[in-house]
């Protein structure tokens, strides 16, 4: 049932040296411009003893090294990435296009605020978008990323506690499923974290949660879609256990791609949701960042945000650095503003008469793949999905196949894995999200190779399996040996 | 929508095989209740990739920026040239639209690249290793900070009060939740006074901070802190703003830095209104294991060829959860493999070039000052401190050389705000790189002659 189309092959792909192997001395360097002296005298003293050892390429040969490297990677633009909880979709080209033009690209973050207000307008006006499609109050854009998003959320949780007068709550409560950056950012604030076991359904069991809702309660930190790829349907319950304990509710939005245009977490009773724009609002990813994790806030937590913001004051735009009950800040600058251009023409293409589109398509691809795979893999959770879903290895496992096998299988076949392992709530996780941005051709020659990876487990046909990837460049590396005796740096 | 590939009659097929109607029936577990009227959100009507491109246009000729004025704005953000390549490389869809290399076998581009970067951010700061970015520099200092802790297990953090006050706040925030002093000291004028910083280190410290070259350009003998620190047993750690100095100046690594942190934005980054930028995060080998953020790590495949993963990933918040050396997770990679294609175009000698042309732009405009303006004692690399007789001076030229197209300095009372060699509101920080021509600083000096 081998798909052609889809199915790798090797075309001519060059082994290529690190930058640090190739012979020769370095060519005669670039031209550079500016005041062609040297640095004063006054820095002699201070002067390198040695040379960084720096290689330095010609131009063509630079260019030939990184564009090797490139073709060694799969990225969206090369073909399909069901990485759940990642939210690989396409990443439109206008966008950075746009980011790049000069007036928004080499704009000094400290030029004088007349000379950058068509920049401050277009983050403004993102600044209202994100605030009205997750239904808040108002929302900061300086988190750096996700995680910095979780940081500064609980900064203003325990800073709107401390106004409360009740300092001495520090517990946050965790399902087990959640994601990592969930307990880590707890404990980057100075607080603590107990994990609450989910139930037999995947999600938050109520019984289990109010267990744990005491005096001590800061915060509960949801996802919602849960990282199970389903809707914790109790949410306005659990949201109300936690405020009536006295805590708050932490969203984490890395799942927000499900609910963009058809349902809002604001008006679901959460204090605040931080915003993967790098997922939901496709800014590339750029194989591991730059991204952007701005914090939506309901009116409870508004009073905390960091600074610097930006403010409308008439028809001009404003930076305010100071403001009284604020976190403080928790970057140099605004934010990553360039990300932020891109995010601002995503939902410019969608508006309001398309918005809700991105959420249906993309449920509709993850249910489609589940009814597709759903009576040959195990599915630990029934039901509906939201954008993603989850299988295990349970049935592969009696023929000795794992999640990382079939993983490593769907490489040989064409595809890069779905994510793995991940969430830890079931054993030998496989998380598919499909995103809104693939075709059914894609999504059927996806399934018919999970299939074909079901069928050859079935018939004992396994030896491919554990031999994958065999197509690419690369085949499986040793993790055990790059952590025992880590080697970082190139020696020459 | 030109984004979604789906026709009505695909979608209808494929709900039709799941044995439903319409669409919104995938979403019956959401209640009713919070279900939002499609179409109904404020946002404007969609608009056409055409539309798109006008409407940035438009905002983008709002602002002014590098290519139409003079720059000569640092404070942690600089004006360097960014060769053509970078930018080709890194639109290249397999760097741009690729995830963490989680499959490191489809992800050898970009692990062999960061292998690269780590290799050249060690070299050029002086270091063992390096991780493979942190946010930027002001997290990437917290980050510094917090290691310290963990690698010392003591909990006081010493910080000049000369390192740029951005990277101090930011460190100061994310401190402030957890238990330990934290220390500012104060510096009285426009430099490092090591022996005030050395004088506030003790044993229960954990380590201390200091800028170099500080956030006022100022360049000095670190030396004398890596004894104070030996005989405290606390960690020596050194930040920048502009990490082109490295090509000319001793690296923090050479003068026995334990952590290098700082901005690695000079290094082909555009400056893009503050972000994204480049969290370069250094140190030596022995505390690897207690190192935030991401490493690539050599090793072999299966077939016994070399390759790339990530590895010790024990540290990692997505392994460790709550006991994790860090929370991040999305770091800046494609910044990473910016400044390793920037790097490779330069080599050793461009990278000195850089750093000559920046500095030489510094000392001519400085050597032309008229009487009236006198700018900070000591040796600086491309930064310095300008002061005038009084605000309405400083001011009257800001806005004469902003009619000539230049962007003068930023007001320092912006950045840093209430230490003690502030006196008034007259005092400028300003900038130079190699994109600063002699011409401009003519201009800029005639500026200065014209409002004074
Ligand atoms: C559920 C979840 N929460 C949080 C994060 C962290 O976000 P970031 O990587 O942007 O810091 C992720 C991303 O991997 C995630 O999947």
């Amino acid at each position: 049932m081998s798909n052609t189309t889809y199915s790798a092959t090797s075309g001519i792909q060059q082994e290529e040296r690190l930058l640090f192997e190739h012979a020769h001395e370095a060519p005669e360097s670039i031209s550079l411009p500016g005041v062609q002296g040297k640095a004063p005298s006054s820095l002699d003293v201070f002067k390198r003893k040695s040379a960084a050892n720096i290689p330095g390429l010609s131009e063509p040969e630079t260019v030939r090294h990184f564009v090797r490297l490139s073709q060694w990677n799969h990225g969206i633009e090369t073909g399909f990435y069901p990485l759940g909880s990642c939210t690989m979709k396409y990443n439109p080209r206008v966008n950075e296009q746009v980011a790049r033009l000069p007036g928004l690209a080499h704009v000094h973050p400290d030029q004088p605020e007349d000379s950058v207000q068509g920049i401050l307008g277009l983050l403004y006006e993102l600044q209202g978008w994100l605030t009205e499609i997750s239904g808040f109050k108002d929302v900061t854009l300086q988190p750096a990323a996700g995680a910095h998003g979780e940081l500064v959320g609980l900064m203003m949780i325990r800073k709107c506690l401390d106004a409360r007068g009740e300092q001495g709550r520090k517990k946050v409560l965790v399902p087990d499923s959640a994601h990592g950056t969930n307990p880590a950012s707890a404990a980057l604030c100075g607080m603590y974290t107990v994990e609450i076991k989910s139930g037999a359904d995947g999600r938050i069991d109520l019984d289990e949660l109010k267990k744990h809702l005491d005096d001590d309660v800061a915060a509960l930190m949801m996802t919602n879609p849960n990282t199970a790829g389903t809707f914790e349907s109790d949410i306005k319950e659990i949201c109300q256990l936690v405020h009536d304990a006295g805590g708050l509710v932490y969203g984490d939005g890395a799942n927000l791609n499900a609910l963009v245009g058809v349902a809002r977490p604001g008006d679901m009773g959460l204090d605040c949701l931080h915003i993967n724009v790098h997922k939901t609002f496709s800014t590339p990813h750029g194989g591991g960042g730059p991204g952007a994790g701005p914090v939506a806030v309901n009116d409870t937590l508004k009073p905390f945000l960091p600074v610097p913001r930006i403010e409308k004051d008439g028809d001009v735009f404003k930076v305010v650095t100071e403001d009284k009950q604020s976190i403080g800040s928790v970057l140099s600058t605004l934010g990553q503003t360039g990300v932020y251009m891109r995010a601002n023409a995503y939902i410019s293409a969608f508006g309001h008469n398309h918005i809700h589109k991105i959420a249906q398509d993309a449920v509709l691809n993850a249910n489609y793949v589940l009814s597709r795979l759903k009576d040959v893999y195990h599915v630990p959770f029934e039901g509906l999905c939201k954008h993603e879903c989850l299988l295990t290895d349970e049935w592969q496992n009696k023929h000795g196949v794992k999640t990382l096998d079939i993983a490593k299988r769907l490489i040989d076949l064409g595809f890069h894995p779905m994510t793995v392992y991940f969430p830890l709530i079931v054993h030998g996780a496989m998380l598919i999200e499909p995103t809104e941005t693939e075709s059914k051709e894609t999504l059927d020659s996806f399934c018919d190779a999970m299939l074909e990876i079901a069928a050859q487990c079935e018939a004992g046909d396994t030896q491919a399996l554990h031999d994958a990837p065999v197509k690419p460049i690369r085949r499986r590396l040793d993790e055990t040996q790059a952590a025992r005796k880590p080697v970082l740096v190139w020696s020459d | 929508m030109r984004y979604l590939p789906h026709t009505n009659s695909d979608r209808q097929a494929m709900l039709e095989s799941m044995g439903l109607h319409e669409i919104m029936d995938l979403f019956t577990d959401i209640p009713k209740e919070f279900h939002t009227k499609l179409g109904s959100l404020d946002l404007p009507d969609a608009l056409s990739e055409a539309g798109i491109v006008k409407k940035f246009t438009k905002a983008a000729e709002k602002n002014r920026h590098a290519g139409n004025t003079r720059c000569f704005l640092g404070g942690g953000t600089y004006h360097h040239f960014v060769p053509a390549v970078v930018d080709y490389v890194i639109s290249r869809g397999e760097f741009l639209t690729a995830y963490t290399p989680y499959q490191p076998e489809i992800a050898q581009g970009t692990l062999q690249a960061l292998f690269e970067y780590q290799t050249m951010i060690a070299r050029l700061t002086g270091m063992e290793v390096s991780n493979a970015s942190m946010y930027e520099a002001a997290t990437a200092t917290a980050e510094a900070a917090l290691m310290a802790r963990r690698v010392t297990r003591k909990t006081r953090t010493v910080i000049a009060g000369s390192v740029n006050p951005r990277y101090r706040t930011v460190t100061e925030n994310y401190l402030s939740r957890l238990e330990g002093d934290y220390v500012e000291v104060a510096m009285g004028e426009f430099g490092t006074d090591l022996s005030q910083v050395i004088d506030a280190i003790d044993e229960t410290t954990a380590c201390v901070i200091v800028q170099y070259p500080d956030f006022y350009g100022s360049v000095y003998d670190l030396a004398p802190l890596r004894e104070a620190c030996d005989a405290h047993k606390c960690l020596m750690v050194v930040a920048f703003s502009d990490v082109s100095a490295f090509g000319l100046i001793e690296s923090p690594g050479a003068y026995g830095a334990d952590i290098a942190v700082g901005s690695g934005q000079a290094l082909g980054i555009p400056m893009a209104f503050g972000g994204p930028h480049l969290g370069v995060f250094a140190c030596k080998q022995k505390y690897l294991r207690q190192m935030p953020g991401r490493v690539c790590g050599l090793t072999t495949d299966a077939d016994g060829k070399r390759g790339f993963v990530l590895t010790l990933s024990t540290r990692e918040q997505h392994i460790r959860r709550e006991k994790a050396t860090s929370n991040i997770c999305t770091n800046q990679g494609l910044m990473c493999t910016a400044a390793s294609t920037y790097m490779t175009l330069m080599g050793d000698a461009g990278l000195e070039t850089v750093a000559n042309h920046s500095a030489a732009a510094l000392d001519l405009l400085v050597s032309k000052l008229p009487n009236g303006v006198v700018a900070a004692d000591g040796a600086h690399y491309n930064e310095t401190v300008l002061t005038f007789a009084s605000q309405e001076k400083r001011d009257a030229f800001i806005s004469e050389a902003r009619n000539n197209d230049i962007f003068a300095g930023i007001p320092l009372e912006t950045i840093e705000k209430g230490a003690e060699q502030i006196d008034g509101n007259r005092h400028l920080l300003v900038a130079t790189t190699e994109m600063i021509e002699e011409d401009d600083i003519s201009d800029y000096i005639q500026a200065m002659e014209v409002a004074l």
